[in-house]
């Protein structure tokens, strides 16, 4: 069980880099991300601007539904409702997905 | 030279009426169609591809966008024409009706359009053409919720082109008059043309009225022409 959630945070963990190196390639030298575990996406920590964010959520449920071959939102009533926002760092967001794999590809 | 070669279109509700026509039109210009209705296919040929989806049901939209995904790599130009009418005094519409209206006429070219800007902001290019109504202008007793969708796609097209516009992604409405399909032939005849001899060109829509701003807001050049509605036959 622990394997399997280790395997699948980090595909999750990877998905988000992905996007967030997507995303660089898209940004003036100037306006580039971190890409890492901790890079913040969302609150005053963040660099990104909206857009940017939008393009990154797109990107990962993008992969995630051609992955898990089934719709997938990250921005449903339930994570815009949490005390912590999964969209804080690339590390809550991972946690978020692996909690939505889990959930459509139970063990 | 073919207008669209080498383009992807959708259309939705391209088995009959105006969206035929257009998906036609496409077809005869060169483009890969892609056809979305709850019908069986009309139309057949190398360069068209149909998905039976039911455009009431948003996650039944999500999923063609996934078929989609595994078949296409790009996808240029959307025409959100499905529509269905139920015309009725308000006091006696049914709702069941009228959230029909709601869901095919307003909530499916949302989730079209944000589908499709998906695969548009990888390519940086897009035309979103929705196909509105001038019973919008015209607000004729008995269509307060088509009309109403109607005017909300426009609404619609104009918000998504502020959000699209960095992808240089265009979002146009196009307010039709009456043409001869399917859904004028719910009404009543005598209405519609007291209604089109009322416009200032009174005469009924052809299709080449249609596609003449079909292909003006589809074009490479209208890359500056976005969130406008243009209605067709003097209706404004």
């Amino acid at each position: 069980m622990a394997l399997r959630e280790a395997a699948l945070r980090e595909a999750a963990m990877g998905i988000v880099l992905d996007a967030l190196e997507s995303l660089n390639q898209e940004l003036d030298l100037s306006d580039r991300v971190a890409v890492g575990p901790t890079t913040p996406l969302f609150g005053a920590d963040a660099t990104m601007d909206s857009l940017s964010l939008v393009s990154v959520i797109v990107d990962v449920e993008t992969a995630l539904t051609l992955k898990y071959d089934a719709p997938i939102s990250l921005t449903d009533d339930r994570a815009m409702s949490r005390e912590i926002s999964p969209f804080d760092d690339v590390a809550t967001l991972t946690d978020y997905i692996v909690e939505l794999i889990s959930e459509i590809a139970p063990a | 030279m073919d207008l669209y070669s080498g383009k992807t279109a959708l259309v939705t509700g391209a088995t009959r009426g105006v969206g035929r026509i257009i998906a036609e039109h496409f077809l005869a210009q060169g483009a890969s169609v892609i056809g979305f209705a709850r019908g069986e296919a009309r139309l057949t040929g190398p360069a068209y591809h149909h998905v039976q989806v039911d455009l009431a049901d948003p996650l039944a939209i999500q999923k063609a966008f996934l078929g989609l995904h595994k078949q296409v790599t790009s996808l240029e130009i959307v025409v959100n024409n499905a529509a269905v009418l139920t015309s009725q005094y308000a006091m006696i519409m049914p709702p069941a009706a009228a959230q029909a209206m709601v869901n095919v006429n307003l909530l499916a070219p949302f989730i079209v359009s944000r589908e499709a800007a998906k695969f548009m902001r990888k390519t940086k290019w897009g035309r979103i053409i929705n196909i509105g109504s001038m019973a919008v202008s015209l607000e004729p007793m008995g269509d307060s919720v088509y009309a109403a969708t109607k005017a909300g796609l426009s609404t619609l097209a104009n918000v998504m082109a502020k959000e699209f516009g960095p992808m240089n992604v265009t979002c146009n409405t196009l307010g039709i008059t009456a043409i001869e399909s399917d859904m004028l032939a719910q009404l009543p005849r005598d209405k519609i043309e007291a209604i089109i001899s009322g416009l200032p060109v009174p005469r009924f829509a052809t299709p080449a009225d249609i596609l003449n701003v079909v292909d003006f807001f589809a074009s490479e050049a209208s890359g500056y022409v976005t969130a406008q509605t243009v209605f067709l036959g003097g209706v404004n």
